[in-house]
């Protein structure tokens, strides 16, 4: 069928005419002098100068005055130097809010992309929306929906001896929703920042992540999954701080958190890590908090939560989560003695748990040793994986068990032994004090990187845990009258973990450094020392607490005031540690070491310090040291920063 | 002493965080484009056609350490091609997720009548919460049923708590079964 040839014209006509107007609202939102006066207005304002913009997009000014962003995937730019422009960052920002074109790793049109900096910008210049049109962002909506923020909260999982990556601690925020109760948190999401490892990378990873070639993304994990993880299977105790974030902070924070979705940063373990970059998201929900700032060379997890917490008025309430192994442990300094002897027969034999003679227990302790049974047996397959199948075994029976005796369990607050980590010393120590030396008097300087060792204040620590890294000792002899590096380490960690009838992991130590020594015909003589050793650890509460260590160790050493320059060996060491009142502490420790490669020789070594915390971030200590014939008496005062 | 060997080295590590150095399947890569619109699932659902095996390999994934398999799964990254709008079947989908990952803490909390994983699961079916001591109660009765379908697999135990609930004088009522 053909239409009469007039009737096609003003077809054609029509045709034309309407995409031309088609055109013309295609081209209305690229409206050039409206972009114009945009960046205009930008520029008087000083727009890009502002400290919003700049934490946006992780800006940090250089020596040399300059910017550079601590982002590193250029899909966060939308200038090409947008990495070291903040103004021409924020003009090709407007240029592209005009276009419908999909930016970024997110592929999105860029006022959803980075919807943080379309919203700032469209309050800061007044957007008109009919010469720049807002275009829906449906795929935000939805995530937000999903998200149904009602406030934020600072997570914090204690350090984990135990696995390197975790030794101090981790922090994450979680994403606490409308209508959440205590009981169902666990199905919020969180946030969290972590690197991308691959597998198999081995001590290499170590060394890869300190010079930052890992790359690191933020995810929103469900926080049952978190908690999985954390108090399962590693068995950490778990910090939770609810943030007095106003509904539109929180909502800038997830603005910007959504943008992030675009981005990855090098992830560096000592300073760019999981903990830093919270901190900037924390920022852009109020910028009045100043938080990266505080940390120039390294972002200790807990030092982070220390800040936070000091920040008046932001946390409100704080709750606790203990580990499993927490849990158990508390549980059972309940059971009367005739209780723990079922426990352990349950854990043989869980059909016992059926038997008369178990039943005469009342109904309520019969549900509390097979609760704490369970608790254990599921402890036992997270830890020891080649027994898992049997311990999961006998965990059902024992639930099964359980179910028949139709009562509730009643909450059991458990206690942490860990105090609150907000409580906590800092984590860099300086110190200063005299001593004698044999037949010499000294004065000493002290410094320390991190982090904390078995005679610092424990609140808020690990109990019987030490890292010490990067640590200095300067002396000077007032009789020799000189000045020399008495000691340097560069790592000396050690875990105690208390064995009883339950728990048995081994007790594990190592350290790496210089000490000065006197020996054969040297008096203050350099010597380089590696020291490794795994052993067993017990408590008592005889006064407080006390634990009690024994390890088996090797030891090399490297010094001229050897024979052959060097010795290496084996010995033990025992020793103690204990409170003696709350803020006086005691460690013991007596070892005999004897060397059969190099300088053949042994060593027995004496050691007594004494603790006293006079505040916070303030300690005294009194330390006898004792080698061979050398004897050595240091009184110190330390202090946290 | 390898693994002291391991810690000489990666001492100074600070808060790697959760991905783990150890076991992390090679293929994961974070924050793939193909992430969850809605925030969470896709991934985890859609190499798992054949939903039977989804409990045990999730499962598998994670006591085997750190991290289930589909890590990258909750990356911020977004296409709507994962996004539903179907609230019923994301609400399902939400459950037997849940079912799948939590699974031991489920089966502790049903023998113990109680507990905020139990809690949770409720809330994600739809008991409102001065109801939920009725369905505690009942996963108490049901325990050994219900851990034998949670065995098969976490769809079937969110099937047969569906059923329970249909069959409960009261579950039945107030249940708002999204």
């Amino acid at each position: 069928m053909h239409a009469s040839p007039p009737l096609r014209k003003q077809a054609g006509l029509a045709l034309a005419f309407l995409l031309i107007a088609a055109m013309a609202e295609a081209i209305e939102p690229a409206d050039d002098s409206y972009l114009a006066e945009l960046i205009r207005r930008a520029a008087a304002a000083k727009l890009s100068e502002e400290r919003y913009w700049h934490l946006l997009l992780h800006y940090r000014q250089n020596l040399t005055g300059g910017y550079t962003s601590e982002q590193d995937d250029p899909g966060f730019f939308l200038a090409t130097n947008g990495k070291i422009d903040p103004r021409a960052e924020l003009e090709a920002t407007l240029a592209q809010f005009f276009s419908t074109e999909l930016v970024g790793r997110s592929r999105q049109p860029a006022q959803c992309a980075f919807i943080a900096r379309y919203q700032w910008l469209k309050e800061r210049l007044s957007f008109d929306e009919r010469r720049l049109r807002p275009q829906p962002c449906d795929r935000f909506q939805a995530w937000l929906g999903e998200m149904n923020p009602q406030s934020i909260s600072l997570i914090f999982p204690s350090a984990f001896m135990n696995n390197p990556a975790s030794m101090f601690g981790h922090t994450l925020l979680r994403i606490d929703q409308k209508g959440q109760t205590e009981q169902t948190r666990i199905l919020a999401y969180t946030i969290n920042y972590a690197a991308d490892v691959p597998p198999g990378e081995g001590v290499l990873f170590a060394v890869r992540g300190i010079f930052g070639s890992y790359k690191g993304y933020f995810s929103t994990i469900p926080y049952y999954l978190k908690v999985k993880e954390y108090r399962d299977i590693e068995n950490r105790d778990i910090w939770e701080y609810r943030l007095t974030f106003s509904e539109g902070q929180i909502r800038r924070m997830l603005m910007h958190a959504w943008e992030l979705g675009n981005a990855s940063f090098d992830y560096y373990f000592f300073k760019e890590n999981c903990s830093y970059h919270l901190l900037s998201l924390l920022e852009v929900a109020d910028p009045a908090l100043s938080l990266t700032d505080h940390f120039l060379l390294w972002t200790v997890p807990a030092d982070t939560v220390r800040l936070v917490t000091r920040q008046p008025g932001l946390v409100g309430e704080i709750a606790y989560r203990p580990s499993r192994s927490t849990q158990i442990r508390r549980k059972r300094a309940t059971l009367s003695e005739e209780e723990r002897r079922w426990m352990e027969r349950i854990m043989q034999d869980p059909s016992l748990s059926r038997s008369d003679e178990f039943r005469r227990l009342s109904t309520e302790r019969q549900a509390f040793v097979l609760d704490l049974t369970s608790d254990y047996l599921r402890y036992r397959s997270a830890t020891e994986e080649e027994k898992a199948e049997s311990y999961k075994e006998k965990n059902r029976s024992v639930l099964v068990a359980r179910s028949e005796l139709k009562i509730q369990s009643p909450d059991f607050r458990v206690q942490p032994f860990a105090s609150a980590p907000e409580q906590g010393h800092k984590t860099s120590r300086a110190g200063i004090g005299f001593g004698w030396r044999n037949d010499d008097t000294y004065e000493e300087l002290a410094i320390r990187a991190g982090y904390h060792d078995l005679l610092d204040p424990e609140i808020g620590y690990t109990p019987d845990a030490q890292i010490e890294l990067l640590s200095a000792k300067f002396r000077h002899y007032n009789r020799k009258d000189q000045t020399r590096l008495e000691q340097f380490t560069f790592a000396n960690v050690l875990s105690l973990s208390p064995m009883d009838a339950l728990f048995n992991t081994p007790s594990w130590k190592i350290s790496a450094g210089t000490q000065t020594i006197v020996h054969n015909q040297c008096t203050l003589c350099t010597n380089w020392n590696l020291n490794g050793g795994i052993g067993a650890a017990a408590e008592t509460t005889l006064l407080r607490r006390e634990v009690y260590f024994a390890f088996a160790e090797a030891d090399a050493n490297y010094s001229q005031a050897y024979d052959e320059r060097h010795r290496v060996g084996g010995g033990g060491t025992i020793g103690m540690l204990g409170d003696l009142a709350d803020r006086w502490r005691l460690i013991v420790s007596g070892s005999y070491l004897r060397y059969a490669l190099g300088e053949q020789s042994d060593d027995f070594r004496w050691f007594v310090g004494q603790r006293y915390t006079l505040g916070q971030n303030l300690a005294v200590r009194l330390e006898y040291n004792h080698r061979d014939h050398d004897d050595d008496v240091v009184f110190a005062v330390q202090a946290f920063f | 002493m390898r693994k002291v060997a391991v810690l000489a080295v990666a001492l100074a590590l600070v808060c790697l965080g959760a991905t783990g150095a150890l076991a992390k399947p090679a293929s994961a890569k974070l924050n793939a484009d193909s992430g969850p619109g809605c925030g969470l699932g896709k991934m985890a659902w859609q190499g798992y056609k054949q939903q039977k095996n989804i409990g045990p390999q999730i499962l598998m994934g994670i006591t085997n350490q750190w991290f289930p398999p589909f890590n990258q799964s909750f990356g911020i990254s977004y296409e709507t091609s994962g996004c539903t709008n179907d609230e019923k079947l994301w609400a399902e989908e939400q459950a037997t997720m849940f079912a799948a990952i939590d699974f031991e803490n489920l089966s502790q909390d049903m023998a113990q009548g109680g507990g905020e994983h139990l809690a949770s699961l409720a809330t994600l079916l739809g008991v409102p919460a001065e109801h939920q001591a009725e369905f505690f109660a009942m996963t108490q009765e049901r325990y050994t049923s219900l851990v034998q379908s949670g065995d098969a697999s976490p769809v079937a135990l969110v099937k047969a708590l569906h059923e329970v609930m249909a069959a409960h004088p009261v579950l039945a009522k107030v249940s708002t079964a999204r």
